[in-house]
């Protein structure tokens, strides 16, 4: 993979929820909503967006969960690829952060 | 009808689309609760017992139970879809809730997709329309009639329209609720059906379609024989296509109601198309004189 883009937070937040494992758009709301103290805020729009795109590039794919009660929901689960897409976006975060010590 | 239900008609532009959830609101908490929402007319039931708020989003949806469903989770219920690719849901309202939870787009990213989406279709159609009124124009130049003038306008307005609303929907913080863009719309179709209406009527009153030619071929010496009687409904420029051969000269003449010619050659041989007549309302007639046998054909457009 070339140097990747920028993500936006939408895209990053669903990846880094998905990387705890499968869960549905509401849990991924859900949890964005927690992880970021409330600032983030991904709107259904938003969503069906965000992962009908990375299900293109391959990042995320559609399961269906087995869980008993929770049969036949569908779940979004990170693929490898969005695995490593997610690692390229922490890394250029972190360079970034770094970059900016002793501002 | 019941007092329950009512249709409301109201155009709303698609670069407006904003406007129309403001006022779905505003339906909503004087009791009017939208069931179907449409491009050009709208359903509501009568219940001042609820309150919702609406949202609209375009676009082809490739998975509708995806779709629905990432709605639904958020408390988003479905209404129904337009022909055109509108979506509406609604959510009950809430007010404990922030103004944020009635948002469906939370990032700049996916409103200017969703805001693309139309932008793309209104560029290719403005184009189209632009395209053909830049084609209406030059043959404009060349052929000054009026079905021409009204078809050059009409798609020079939609042309406009269409790129103005494009612009319009790339550029979303300029698109914050115009009033006037109701006028505006009903402009926007009465131009388009106007213009389709008229123009057919004035074609089809134009004394002799496109295609249609008159020939004739006589082998005896004629003078001022007349024929093909026509009317002429409005003042405009028609456009004749002359071909004829004899071999003595040979006249040929359109005729007025007074027997006047408003047009004449004489020759023995001759063709030219589009010789333009600016012809007033009336009856007029070809007129044809010659010594010898001949052969001609004409045309009116």
């Amino acid at each position: 993979m070339k140097r990747s883009e920028p993500m936006s937070e939408s895209y990053y937040y669903i990846l880094l929820c998905l990387a705890k494992g499968a869960n549905h758009g509401y849990g991924i709301m859900q949890m964005t909503e927690k992880l970021s103290g409330g600032d983030v805020t991904i709107g259904s729009g938003t969503m069906y967006g965000a992962t009908s795109n990375m299900m293109k590039k391959g990042w995320i794919r559609e399961i269906m969960s087995d869980e008993p009660g929770q049969e036949r929901r569908r779940l979004y689960q990170l693929t490898d690829s969005g695995r490593t897409a997610l690692r390229a976006e922490i890394k250029r975060l972190q360079r970034m952060l770094e970059n900016a010590q002793g501002v | 009808m019941s007092a329950n239900y009512k249709k409301s008609f109201r155009l709303y532009s698609a670069w407006n689309y904003q406007k129309e959830t403001e006022d779905l609101d505003k339906a909503s908490e004087q009791g009017w609760q939208l069931v179907r929402g449409g491009c050009f007319s709208s359903e509501f039931v009568k219940n001042p017992d609820v309150r919702y708020r609406y949202q609209l989003d375009y676009g082809r949806i490739e998975d509708m139970g995806r779709y629905i469903e990432t709605f639904r989770e958020q408390g988003w219920e479905y209404i129904n879809s337009t022909f055109n690719g509108w979506h509406y849901f609604r959510k009950l309202y809430d007010p404990s809730l922030p103004e944020e939870a009635y948002e469906i787009f939370t990032d700049t990213q996916s409103l200017l997709e969703m805001n693309n989406r139309w932008a793309k279709l209104a560029l290719i159609v403005g184009l189209i329309f632009a395209l053909s009124a830049v084609i209406f124009a030059i043959r404009l130049i060349t052929h000054p009639t009026l079905p021409l003038l009204i078809q050059f306008l009409t798609s020079a307005i939609e042309g406009i329209v269409l790129l103005r609303g494009c612009f319009i929907m790339r550029n979303p913080a300029s698109s914050r609720s115009r009033r006037g863009d109701s006028v505006l719309l009903a402009v926007f179709f009465t131009v388009i059906i106007l213009g389709a209406v008229v123009n057919i009527v004035l074609t089809e009153q134009r004394p002799f379609s496109q295609t249609s030619q008159q020939a004739s071929s006589i082998d005896h010496p004629v003078v001022d024989n007349r024929w093909a009687d026509f009317k002429v409904t409005y003042a405009d420029n028609y456009y004749l296509d002359l071909k004829f051969e004899a071999d003595a000269p040979f006249t040929f003449a359109v005729l007025n109601d007074a027997g006047e010619p408003v047009y004449q050659v004489t020759d023995t041989h001759f063709e030219e198309k589009n010789i333009q007549l600016k012809l007033p309302k009336g009856h007029y007639c070809y007129s044809i004189s010659c010594t010898t046998g001949f052969h001609v054909e004409c045309g009116l457009e």
